[in-house]
């Protein structure tokens, strides 16, 4: 049955056939080479500035592969990208972006840059886990680094975690004296705030794990609202889950989705509600809506990772970035913010730092 | 967290607003297919238009502007389609795949070229969202249908003038008598071809409005991927809707509650992964003919050999 179908597809109309597959080929060679000019370009500028070709030295390639996000997602893989980027100048490395485009790529691009004889090739994202370890394997000679996710025993893949829970603790302590107390104009007291998380995955986990127990220690009596988008890369998703949260009461809005999460700031605004982001300062999508951003220093720490590399230092296994060494953190809120809640957040900050709060890591089943 | 919330104004707020992108691509699929050709490609053109609505936009400084240059680029991108389709009767699946991994691959590319890492502008302006006076006053109704995005006003406009092209003009009666039996038509003297181009431009035309809709309707930024597969709904409510505008818009609308819903039920207590999964189970029941089989018109898919007869 099988095999006559498969007869039967064959010679019917040799020719047609023939420039149908060519168009199909062509428009994806096409697509492909349009991504390869991506890559390209950044490398291209790397090169530009980091010293002058035909010098001695060989020069050190660093590849970065990015996450389904991408690295316009004002978040993450955005400041993955800028920390190669200020390795390129300032440590003169030469680097490249291959950008995701589904799960499916993350193997094939991985490969692709070990094969090309890169140094380094960082994972941007928990994402990512299975397929860098894989990869790492196939190509012992090649440094590997992943962020977000801890893996041991590959000597030549090094791992960067945050403790997210510790700047999510802070987030949640701060927005919560905000609606208890009412601080800021047009909060109602409704006793709700509301979380937009991306995927269910333990990145994501621990800092709503912190941001929760944040809330509940300043504010326990108010109620946090958290849905799921499933997805990283859908804004319009992310705005329909802020304005359904805002219908339901929620007066602010934490985002935890990445490019998801930038649609949410979009929906909390229209709903004329607060707004909190993730990763990196976000307030410049909406200076009225974003009170204040929680930081993870992806920047500094893919910096970081490169500058070792670079100099020898290269260590597989992991690194842990928290409050203490400054790897996570949140920004100075907007100005209608009181003093006495900056203060009071700040001495819960210290706690964290000394050690006296252990924020959860993960969320309760 | 109460049962009355989540069948509440914002459900039904959220249903259009989801509902209303897949939607308006699942009208122009009408006219694609009720002339002969499977338009697969709704979702690359979607993107197409996204990413040029808000360069358009941005550059001139004018949301409607933008529009125009989003939907214009589409319609170019369908035109390229359409001439691979009809004109060199190419396999219309493949076809149409190549041209979504195009639109992502080009889009992603002047992303990052024009714009940088930074993403789109924040100032880009985006259509604004009008309340129509006293009619957005009723209770209910009023915040459901009445302060909307404009582009969901045009979307019941639209729907309207499809039913009537399709259903009581001449040229609708040649788009149908084309998808049916192409020899036919063309035996009675219509041009299959140009009324094929015309089917798949309108097409373009309306994935333009849907990709606008997201990026600078509901939004003012462009991500990549942000079609987030609204274009291959689309067509499984055109199939779902019996190749009828009436029927597609009410299969978007079906898929935009069940979306609706898979947000609100999560404060329920429902696991997550269960609830979010309705959308496309909704999807698939409704494929699977579970609700009514519907009869794809006959030469649907089927490339117009004027040499062949059938």
């Amino acid at each position: 049955m099988q095999a006559g179908a498969e007869a039967g597809f064959g010679p019917g109309r040799p020719r047609r056939r023939g420039w149908r597959r060519g168009a199909a080929l062509l428009a994806l060679a096409l697509t492909v080479g349009l991504a390869a000019c991506g890559g390209a370009s950044s490398g291209g500028g790397g090169q530009a500035q980091g010293g002058q070709p035909g010098g001695q030295a060989k020069p050190f390639k660093v590849g970065l592969v990015t996450d389904v996000g991408g690295i316009n997602d004002r978040g993450f893989n955005q400041l993955a990208y800028q920390g190669l980027q200020r390795a390129q100048s300032e440590l003169g490395v030469q680097g490249t972006v291959v950008q995701s485009k589904q799960q499916t790529d993350y193997i094939p691009n991985l490969t692709g840059l070990a094969q090309q004889g890169y140094n380094l090739v960082i994972a941007v994202g928990f994402l990512m886990q299975d397929q860098v370890q894989q990869v790492a394997k196939e190509y012992p000679q090649t440094r590997f680094a992943i962020i977000d996710v801890g893996i041991e025993g590959i000597p030549n893949l090094a791992s960067a975690v945050f403790k997210y829970q510790e700047a999510g603790y802070l987030a949640g302590a701060m927005a919560g004296l905000i609606e208890k107390e009412r601080a800021l104009p047009g909060i109602k007291g409704t006793n709700k705030i509301g979380i937009v998380a991306g995927m269910k995955i333990p990145p994501v986990d621990a800092y709503i794990a912190g941001f929760e127990a944040g809330v509940s220690k300043v504010a326990p009596e108010v109620q946090v609202i958290l849905r799921y988008a499933n997805s990283f890369d859908d804004p319009a998703a992310g705005r329909e889950l802020a304005l359904a949260e805002a219908a339901q009461g929620a007066e602010i809005i934490q985002q935890a989705a990445g490019n998801t999460g930038t649609g949410a700031i979009e929906g909390a605004k229209q709903a004329g509600v607060y707004a909190i982001g993730v990763d990196m300062d976000q307030n410049y999508l909406a200076p009225e809506t974003v009170i204040f951003s929680a930081l993870k220093k992806v920047d500094t720490v893919t910096f970081d990772l490169i500058k070792s590399a670079k100099e020898g230092r290269f260590q597989g296994g992991i690194n842990v970035f928290d409050l203490k060494s400054g790897g996570v953190g949140i920004t100075k809120p907007i100005a209608g913010v009181p003093g006495s809640i900056v203060r009071q957040v700040d001495e819960l900050r210290q706690q964290i730092v000394d050690g006296k709060i252990v924020p959860p890591q993960t969320l309760p089943q | 967290m109460s049962l009355g919330d989540f069948l509440g104004v914002q459900t039904w707020v959220g249903t259009i607003s989801w509902g209303a992108p897949i939607a308006l691509a699942a009208l122009g699929g009408t006219f694609s297919e009720r002339t002969g050709v499977v338009n697969i490609a709704m979702e690359g053109l979607m993107l197409i238009s996204a990413f040029f609505s808000v360069l358009g936009a941005w550059a001139l400084h004018n949301a409607w502007l933008g529009l125009g240059v989003g939907v214009v680029s589409a319609m170019l991108f369908a035109l390229l389609f359409a001439w691979g389709a009809i004109r060199f009767k190419a396999d219309q699946i493949i076809l149409g795949m190549a041209i979504n991994t195009l639109a992502m691959g080009l889009t992603g590319y002047l992303l990052n070229t024009i714009f940088g890492y930074g993403g789109t502008p924040v100032n880009t302006p985006q259509l604004p969202t009008v309340s129509i006076p006293l009619l957005a006053s009723i209770p209910w109704l009023g915040p459901v249908l009445f302060r909307q995005n404009v582009l969901i006003y045009a979307l019941f406009i639209l729907l309207v003038l499809s039913h009537f092209l399709l259903f009581h003009t001449r040229l609708g009666l040649r788009m149908r008598a084309v998808g049916e039996h192409p020899q036919a038509a063309d035996a009675a003297g219509i041009n299959v071809y140009r009324i094929r181009y015309l089917g798949v431009l309108l097409s373009g035309f309306f994935s333009g409005l849907a990709g606008a809709y997201l990026s600078i309707g509901a939004l003012n930024s462009f991500n990549v991927n942000m079609s987030n597969g609204r274009g291959y709904i689309a067509l499984a409510a055109m199939i779902f809707g019996g190749w009828t505008p009436l029927g597609a818009f009410g299969a978007s609308m079906l898929f935009g509650f069940a979306s609706s819903i898979a947000f609100n039920l999560q404060g329920l207590g429902i696991p997550k992964d269960l609830v979010l999964m309705l959308p496309y189970v909704a999807t698939i029941v409704a494929l699977a003919g579970v609700v009514g089989r519907t009869t794809a018109p006959a030469a649907d898919g089927v490339p117009y050999d004027p040499s062949e007869s059938s």
